[in-house]
């Protein structure tokens, strides 16, 4: 089952087009990956899907034509986009954050069972429930974006450079905890990444954007294995 | 001593009008990041609003109430219709939006009810009682406590309920709230809504007292803009503070200090704004009042 | 429409245009009645006002709600001095001066503030200089105000009053506007420009964003100043309630209405603040605030670049009825990306030219 599809998808920023014709699909539970040099337009297909910039196309979740909705709209369908550069809310504690991702739902104990499981994800935060997000380090901004945005419990995970800026180890342990939680959840998950062996570690099949376009999709191992994808982004 | 403790007493009663104006501006400020120049205007309007009730009959809290929820539309709708589409642009812009509200909502205040100064009936009785030897008005005490009582409440409202916690995340970062499904236009509205209706509050407590006319609170407003710089654009505790004090020692000033008076003690906040600027040139409080990159 | 801003953009042609305006504006108080040179007159204080309003905030962006308040000490100094029978010249010089110091004072501490509590240390200027134009009663009059005769026409000219005051506003305004006009096109209005854009930028290029704001609010009061000087010339009479809180909105409404950042606008801004109320008034003195705020917002919404931009807006709404394609995709909430600033662009350039002390 298909649940999110992009076909022919189009956006601008004022009279700039950044992405001109971008198709893919995400299926159920699956995991997908966008990849691209900076300036592709992976950022804006996220930004596409989630409603925060001009859009042309059609996007379909669940069926459903999505295309023109609010972002707080999408969110109440079930998607959740963590964007580029840490998702977090800087005056508010780190529970509020957790809080905040909750605030669709509804049922205390729910949500109480879920704060404790993100903590319990990132055993990191769990000492830090009560700082503001901003004195976080950059590692721990993140893992609290991932977890504000599984707060929402959402059907689909938009995912923007969770690796962007973050040591490697740190880096690695966001991502060890994101397979974590793509296994126990079943979230489905759209994944841009720079780095794409990270990007591989998480995705089932990618696309390859090139200047706005699709140029090449594939599942992982395939694209592992062509050459000019090994040159491109994996330093190989 | 007797003079003293009045004098004290009567710059808190003011000093918290000031406080609640000054909360709306913050309130405003940290939903939207705009300074709200019409929160004094709005407020007059609110107040005119129990004045028109009360004409028809309908006894003084029942006024004050309809005033209360007429001014969280008000609020609302002018977050709406004329401010929502500043607000993301340049600031200045919408600061002229906010004066362009302010000569809106003063015109209407005159065009509908003249310039001429209007009584308006106390919530509190006009008596007097004694405290450490002064003579203390109830009204005084008792607008006080309200505007305190107030405060508690949108404390509370802030950091105990779910719509305080939507509120917040928005003023922090709309965008990103966003991302969770939070309405923020409609949250906006609130935020203004809750914004006016403090406002409205401080309107109809010190009517009584200077008597309704349009630019009534124009100078109330300028003692709030005062109190937020002081006290800090994200710091309600602080701008509360600042306001007390300010109210405070302008009385102090007025009555000690004969060569300001009470005409002059309006320059008394600006010119320790100044005195503190030349003095420490960081800012306030050591940290950059008012950021914008 | 083309062929003529072409004709417009030749020099020869301007500078006749030039010569012409100078031709009819040298003999209008001749042929004018009275009442109609007391109105100009009136526009031409005013738009000098607004002129130096429109320095600090059209072109630099900091909000200024007390440029009333150097009017009026512009007003006050004129009269003390004319009434101590001080040279005329001296009189003027000390408007501006005076005007510019306190304007500096402020600004010194104002701009360390920065963005919007600007506006806010502003907004006291007119409160609190009403109450003090009342108390300084040895030099202002107090409530009863001050008058001051200096204005009137010289006998030898033959000229009559109205004629006199003409002439004298008109060589002060005509002087603030081509002042003007080189300070925004120069290197300053240049920094001017980025400040306004992005502070960081500017910084950024070595343009200190305090000191740009501080001269840009000293020159407005200066401005302010020299209009004040202008206003007793008009009036001759001065009181506190020239520097009224109500009417330093009201200046402000009469710059952006006019147009900000833009040098006409400021005249237009003028004849605003003369016209509007005579029309609200005749009406019903009750609509005068109602109706500023109305146009205010209208102004805002609809033509945010002032009544100077009208016919270009006009001309872009009539480019777009003649059938233009425009995009096909439905409106949308898309926030913006923070656009380019122009000044990034020209960065290098302007860095070049900046750094100079």
């Amino acid at each position: 089952m298909t649940l999110l599809e992009l076909v022919d998808v189009t956006a601008s920023y004022g009279p700039v087009q950044v992405i001109d014709g971008v198709s893919l699909s995400v299926p159920e539970g699956g995991s997908v990956g966008i990849l691209g040099a900076n300036g592709a337009g992976k950022t804006t297909t996220l930004r596409a899907i989630s409603g925060t910039v001009r859009t042309g196309g059609r996007i379909t979740f669940e069926g459903r034509d999505i295309r023109g909705l609010r972002p707080d709209q999408v969110a109440a369908l079930g998607i959740a986009h963590v964007p580029e550069g840490r998702g977090t809310l800087g005056q508010l504690s780190v529970r509020e954050n957790l809080m905040v991702g909750a605030y669709l739902r509804k049922g205390r104990k729910a949500i109480a069972d879920d704060v404790d499981y993100c903590l319990e994800l990132f055993p990191q935060l769990r000492d830090r429930v009560g700082s503001r997000a901003a004195a976080l380090s950059g590692g721990e901004q993140q893992m609290l974006a991932v977890g504000r945005a599984f707060m929402a419990k959402p059907k689909l995970l938009l995912l923007d450079e969770a690796s962007l800026g973050l040591a490697p180890s740190t880096a690695k342990t966001v991502y060890d905890a994101i397979r974590r939680l793509r296994r126990e959840s079943g979230i489905a998950m759209l994944v841009v990444e720079q780095n794409a062996n990270l990007a591989f570690s998480l995705v089932d099949t990618a696309t390859v954007l090139e200047t706005g376009r699709n140029v090449l999709t594939g599942t992982s191992a395939e694209l592992k294995g062509m050459d000019e994808i090994r040159r491109a982004y994996l330093g190989g | 001593m007797g003079t003293f403790i009045q004098l004290v007493v009567d710059g808190l009663s003011t000093g918290s009008i000031y406080a609640a104006l000054a909360l709306a501006i913050v309130l405003v400020n940290q939903a939207t990041g705009l300074i709200n120049f019409a929160q004094g205007g709005m407020a007059v309007l609110s107040a005119y609003i129990a004045y028109a009730f009360l004409g028809l009959g309908v006894p003084l809290p029942l006024a004050i109430l309809v005033a209360v929820v007429a001014s969280f539309l008000l609020g609302a709708l002018a977050e709406r219709f004329l401010v929502r589409r500043f607000e993301r642009g340049d600031p200045d812009t919408a600061v002229v939006v906010t004066i362009g509200l302010l000569t809106l909502v003063t015109g209407i205040s005159a065009l509908l009810w003249g310039y001429n100064n209007l009584g308006f009936p106390s919530l509190f009785p006009l008596t007097s009682v004694e405290i450490l030897g002064a003579v203390v008005s109830v009204r005084s005490l008792a607008t006080t406590v309200t505007i305190v009582l107030i405060m508690v409440v949108l404390q509370l409202l802030f950091l105990r309920t779910k719509l305080g916690l939507a509120l917040r995340a928005v003023a922090d970062n709309p965008g990103s709230a966003a991302f969770s499904g939070l309405p923020v236009g409609r949250l906006l509205m609130v935020g203004w809504g809750l914004a006016a209706t403090l406002g409205a509050i401080a309107g109809v407590l010190v009517a009584p007292q200077l008597t309704l006319t349009p630019g009534m609170l124009d100078t109330a407003l300028v003692y709030a803009l005062a109190a937020v710089i002081l006290g800090g654009l994200s710091s309600p505790i602080g701008c509360v503070v600042a306001a007390s004090a300010i109210g405070v020692l302008e009385n102090l000033v007025a009555v000690y200090v004969p060569l300001i008076g009470h005409d002059l003690k309006i320059a008394v906040p600006f010119v320790l704004i100044f005195v503190i600027l030349i003095l420490r040139p960081q800012g306030l409080f050591g940290r950059k009042v008012v950021v914008r990159v | 429409m083309g062929t003529v801003s072409s004709a417009l953009g030749r020099r020869s042609v301007r500078i006749a245009l030039a010569v012409l305006a100078a031709v009819v504006l040298l003999a209008a108080p001749l042929l004018l009645p009275a009442f109609a040179n007391q109105t100009l007159v009136r526009i031409g204080v005013y738009a000098v006002a607004v002129l130096g309003l429109n320095i600090v905030m059209g072109y630099t962006g900091q909000v200024n709600l007390g440029q009333i308040f150097f009017v009026g000490l512009g007003a006050y100094v004129t009269a003390y001095g004319v009434n101590q029978g001080w040279n005329i010249v001296v009189v003027f010089i000390a408007a501006c001066v005076s005007a510019g110091v306190v304007g500096l004072l402020v600004a010194l501490a104002a701009a360390r503030l920065g963005g919007l509590a600007i506006a806010m240390v502003t907004i006291a200027l007119p409160i609190v200089g009403v109450p003090l134009a009342k108390r300084l009663d040895e030099f202002t009059g107090g409530s009863q105000g001050i008058s001051a005769r200096f204005s009137d026409a010289p006998e030898w000219s033959g000229l009559y009053n109205d004629q006199w005051q003409f002439y004298i506003v008109l060589v002060v305004t005509a002087a603030a506007f081509l002042l003007a006009r080189s300070l925004v096109r120069g290197k300053y209005g240049r920094a001017f420009a980025v400040v306004k854009e992005n502070e960081a930028v500017a910084a950024s290029m070595g343009i200190s964003p305090y000191r740009t704001k501080v001269l840009a609010f000293t020159i407005a009061s200066i401005f302010g100043g020299a209009s004040g000087f202008l206003y007793l010339a008009a009036v001759q009479y001065t009181s506190p309630e020239t520097l009224s809180f109500g009417h330093s909105i009201s200046l402000l409404a009469a710059m952006v209405i006019g147009g900000a950042g833009s040098i006409a606008g400021s005249l237009l801004g003028g004849a605003y603040y003369i016209f509007v109320p005579q029309i609200t008034n005749a009406i019903d003195p009750n609509l005068t605030t109602l109706s500023q705020g109305a146009i205010l917002l209208a102004v805002l919404f609809l033509l945010p670049g002032g009544l100077v931009s009208l016919p270009r807006a006009l001309r872009r709404l009539g480019r777009r009825r003649s059938g233009r394609p425009t995009s096909g995709n439905p409106p949308k909430t898309a926030p913006a990306p923070h656009p380019v600033p122009e000044a990034a662009l020209e960065g290098p350039d302007n860095k070049e030219r900046q750094d100079r002390p």
